[in-house]
């Protein structure tokens, strides 16, 4: 399933990460367009407290940010998040070619499962890129805001089935306080 | 008739304006302009940072403390330029441009500009009118797939914008706060120890 595009009306699509001040910029852009401007997420969801604790990875389509990923980093697992494509540039395999660069990293680094957590109207678009549900059946009835998905980095090594509630498996982070432990833990 | 008494409850959102002051603020200002430009304008992002970025200040308003609107401004020798004005789509209709309108004012004022200078979208002329601008003259141009007017606006100087015959330390002041004694004033508490003078040059 390798169409990623290599170029889109004769500029080339390239994958890079971000590694100075102005890269980061361009990925914050990229998602700011997407999540606020598009979908009217709050500032202060979007950008929640882990961007300078993660990995970003910015797509460009000639040197004009078109897309922009963020990868945190946890012992048994890397979590892709905050894939953003700019409206002009979909439909183009952007998305993918995000995530493969992801994939690629998180292999470079030893590490052997994706994880991350996904609406219930995306979740098709992560099976299509090679993802599964974490819980195959869903435990209880009901809207689902967000859906557990995995991916081995290897696809020949496909990861063992789980047996964990969703209550685990979708635990909600905590917002972080000014000393970097979740709000609330510390009185003092 | 007996009128009763109630008590409404104040909903009214709470706005707060600032020079975006830190890294974190500035941030914001960025996020506010790429969701508004490229999210919904569809301008490139070379574009919207276009270079002029860090030669300019910025200011950040929030409504019950969530980054809401941004104001760039530049500064020239004869006018201030407003740009880059941006209200997030869930915090229009209520007016509260006008209020980063007014306080970009006040804030070129005080630092003694006489002039606000705006490319502005021929669409929101009308509007601008009503803060008292104009145009410039009748010539229209084009950046960013939009038609532009240039506007102006006179400002009345205060009786205390800042000259060079301003108490030397007012303007050393945060500039949204140049009422308020700044953190370098306290620092003359300590006095003019010149610690340079003790530092040994290390030996190249």
């Amino acid at each position: 399933m390798n169409n990623t595009p290599r170029s889109i009306d004769g500029e080339a699509v390239t994958t890079r990460l971000a590694m100075r001040m102005e890269d980061s910029l361009q990925a914050f852009a990229v998602r700011a367009a997407t999540f606020i401007g598009e979908l009217d997420v709050p500032y202060s969801e979007e950008f929640d407290g882990h961007d300078f604790a993660a990995t970003h990875i910015v797509a460009y389509v000639g040197n004009e940010p078109a897309g922009a990923v963020r990868v945190r980093w946890f012992q048994s697992f890397a979590m892709p998040e905050r894939l953003a494509v700019i409206q002009r540039f979909r439909g183009h395999n952007i998305g993918q070619l995000l995530l493969e660069r992801c994939r690629a990293l998180a292999e470079s680094r030893g590490c052997n499962t994706l994880y991350t957590q996904s609406l219930p109207a995306d979740v098709k678009y992560w099976e299509k890129q090679g993802w599964r549900r974490l819980v195959a059946e869903e435990a209880s009835p009901g809207p689902k805001r967000i859906v557990a998905m995995v991916r081995a980095v290897d696809p020949n090594k496909p990861l063992p089935e789980m047996a964990a509630e969703e209550a685990i498996v979708l635990r909600r982070e905590a917002q972080l306080d000014a000393a970097g432990l979740p709000v609330g833990t510390v009185t003092n | 008739m007996n009128a009763q008494k109630t008590t409404v409850p104040n909903l009214a959102p709470v706005v707060t304006i600032k020079l975006a002051a830190t890294s974190d603020e500035m941030l914001q200002c960025f996020a506010l302009r790429a969701a508004v430009f490229m999210g919904e304008q569809q301008c490139p992002y070379d574009e919207e940072f276009d270079g002029n970025d860090y030669t300019a200040t910025h200011i950040i308003m929030y409504v019950d403390g969530e980054p809401a609107g941004t104001m760039r401004l530049r500064w020239f020798q004869s006018f201030c330029k407003f740009e880059r004005c941006v209200v997030l789509r869930r915090f229009r209709g209520l007016g509260i441009h006008h209020e980063i309108n007014a306080w970009c004012k006040e804030f070129a004022r005080r630092k003694g500009y006489t002039k606000a200078y705006i490319h502005l979208q021929k669409r929101h002329l009308a509007m601008m009118e009503k803060e008292g601008f104009r145009r410039v003259d009748d010539r229209t141009f084009n950046f960013s797939d939009h038609e532009y007017y240039a506007i102006y606006c006179e400002l009345k100087p205060p009786e205390d914008a800042v000259t060079m015959t301003t108490m030397p330390m007012v303007v050393n002041r945060p500039e949204d706060r140049l009422h308020e004694e700044g953190v370098l004033e306290k620092s003359a508490s300590r006095g003019a120890t010149n610690p340079h003078v003790s530092t040994e040059r290390r030996p190249n």
